[in-house]
């Protein structure tokens, strides 16, 4: 689990946030993830989420050319530079 | 239990698109006015421009509302100082002149073109509307125009509330430059600088109301402490799937039996397209272009894009295919579909929270439909060599059922419609309620109808018209104040 889906799924309401720990349990097992295959949308609910997550990583998502922190300090950079609020 | 208790002239709920603009425009023609804020401020230093950190911050639930109904449909919501519009993607239109026409037939709504039109024009120089640049929309939108154009369809560069926009590609996710004017940088400092109180983390349990009238709110703050406000006037905007809850938890506003139905969301999707040449679709303006060719029919396509994270999110692919494609996103170009919908829902409480049901009917169904083959169409005229629509795999547009749909929706109206007939309508045409002195609202849920277009500049045009309503004021044509006009870089 990384930071980011942690920090996300921290602020899921509970019902969902049960649901996806649930299922992210699932998914780690042969017959867990054999039973998701058959559930296009719990699966599809599971990758959505998952994938959030991974593509979140800065190394991972550096290599697809998106480098978030740097995108965050120029825009600082800029708000204090133009007096913006 | 101890509290305090505040007098004042107007008393506004929830500071977002309809809250602020009201709290500023009534403080700065001298009015004593309190605004309860449900979320906290934000501060843009902890703007990170990552999407999972970003969704649990600065939206509801985490962005994960969610209707009950066939198919369900992902709603996000914006919470906080800003509302949703710190959280949209800065799309401005005017109400379209054949709403406004239906509203005056159909509700009995008499909005004078000449009034309204002063209303949009205030807004707009407030929040600095401007169109955007085919170099600052980037390449994303550049994939929307090649494949509109070679098809001969309508389409256009959109006009947002931006001012001095780099393109960083986070809309939606807490713009880091503070270049998108969203309320809480535009309205809210107003009304600050005119003396309005703001109170954020307030949450408001139930309105005041003493035989006819209403009086106020009574809120919980920080940690628990009571905060009552009594108001000469109440504004609500909650926003379309709170409001209602507001008034059902205060026995209030139903006299017409509609509070809480209407529901209209502009049900959406997206399809991806691979291009042979690069796009990197964050860089640049994510909703940018759009296509209306279709805006007749309901069917109205706008550019999205976002971080690969959120790329991987939406892409309507499994396991290896979906990192397979996901390498490749550089090259990925994604394209909009929002419907005009003819189905309507409901929201009410389950506790305190709120339960919204919404089912596709036929006609949107078959608008969907549409939608997708035709945004195939697009994509593939502008030379994609894949489209990855948001289908299970194999399964033709035509064929689809509301099952097999992935719906979100960013725009829900009409749950405390206005209609001039009070067993018609919660709000009369000035956006009182009926029934109730002293209580008005201005958010998303007096809209009558569904607009076909992003609806934020109807909704603060709205809130302009009630305040200056309230006032006993004609519109003022003067410019907003200086600190908000400034070169629209965008």
């Amino acid at each position: 689990m990384t930071r980011g889906l942690d920090t996300f799924l921290a602020a899921v309401p509970w019902p969902e946030r049960v649901g996806l720990r649930a299922l992210l349990v699932l998914a780690r097992r042969p017959r867990g993830a054999r039973l998701l295959a058959r559930s296009p949308l719990l699966a599809l609910a599971l990758d959505a989420t998952l994938a959030l997550g991974r593509y979140d990583e800065p190394t991972l998502a550096a290599r697809l050319g998106w480098d978030a922190t740097a995108v965050a300090e120029r825009g600082r950079a800029l708000r204090r530079a133009e007096g913006r609020p | 239990m101890r509290g305090r208790t505040v007098e004042t002239d107007f008393c506004v709920v929830g500071a977002g698109g309809g809250g602020a603009v009201l709290a500023a425009e009534l403080a700065e023609a001298g009015a004593r006015v309190v605004l309860l804020e449900q979320g906290p401020g934000h501060d843009p230093d902890g703007f990170t421009a990552r999407p999972p950190e970003m969704l649990a911050r600065l939206y509801r639930d985490a962005g994960q509302t969610t209707t009950i109904g066939s198919p369900p449909i992902l709603l996000p919501l914006g919470k906080g100082v800003g509302g949703t519009t710190l959280v949209n993607s800065g799309t401005c239109f005017r109400t379209p002149p054949h709403v406004l026409a239906r509203w005056r037939a159909e509700f009995g709504l008499e909005l004078q073109d000449a009034a309204i039109d002063a209303c949009f024009e205030r807004v707009e120089r407030s929040l600095s509307v401007g169109e955007v640049t085919p170099e600052l929309a980037g390449k994303n939108a550049a994939v929307a125009r090649r494949g509109a154009e070679r098809l001969g369809w309508s389409h256009g560069y959109l006009r947002r509330n931006a001012r001095g926009c780099v393109g960083s590609g986070v809309c939606v996710f807490g713009c880091p430059t503070s270049a998108k004017q969203h309320t809480g940088i535009t309205y809210i400092p107003r009304a600050l600088r005119a003396g309005a109180e703001l109170v954020t983390n307030a949450d408001v349990r139930e309105l005041s109301i003493e035989g006819s009238r209403a009086r106020g709110v009574v809120a919980r703050v920080g940690s628990g402490q009571r905060l009552e406000i009594r108001a000469q006037e109440t504004i609500l905007a909650c926003g379309t799937i709170h409001t209602p809850l507001l008034l059902a938890r205060s026995r209030a506003a139903n006299g017409s039996r509609q509070l809480g139905r209407n529901l209209s969301l502009h049900p959406a999707t997206a399809a991806f397209a691979l291009m042979d040449d690069d796009v990197n679709m964050a860089r640049g303006v994510p909703q940018s272009f759009y296509v209306d060719e279709f805006a007749d029919e309901g069917i109205m396509f706008e550019t999205v894009a976002g971080p690969p994270a959120y790329a991987a999110m939406a892409l309507p692919l499994q396991g290896r295919e979906h990192a397979r494609t996901m390498a490749q996103y550089p090259r990925l170009a994604q394209l909009g579909l929002m419907v005009s919908d003819s189905s309507r829902g409901s929201v009410h409480a389950l506790g305190r929270r709120p339960v919204i049901s919404y089912s596709l009917d036929t006609a949107d169904l078959e608008r969907v439909r549409l939608g997708l083959a035709r945004i195939k169409r697009l994509l593939q005229a502008a030379g994609a060599s894949e489209v990855y629509l948001p289908l299970p795999p194999g399964l033709a547009p035509e064929m689809a059922r509301p099952r097999d749909l992935r719906l979100m929706a960013f725009h829900p109206l009409g749950t405390a419609r206005a209609d001039a007939r009070a067993s018609h309508g919660v709000v009369d045409g000035d956006l009182a309620v009926h029934g109730l002195r002293g209580l008005h609202i201005a958010d998303g849920s007096v809209v009558p109808s569904s607009l076909g277009v992003n609806p934020q500049i109807t909704i603060m045009a709205l809130a302009t018209r009630l305040a200056f309503h309230l006032l006993g004021r004609p519109v003022a044509r003067e410019p907003a104040p200086a600190s908000t006009l400034a070169p629209t870089a965008s």
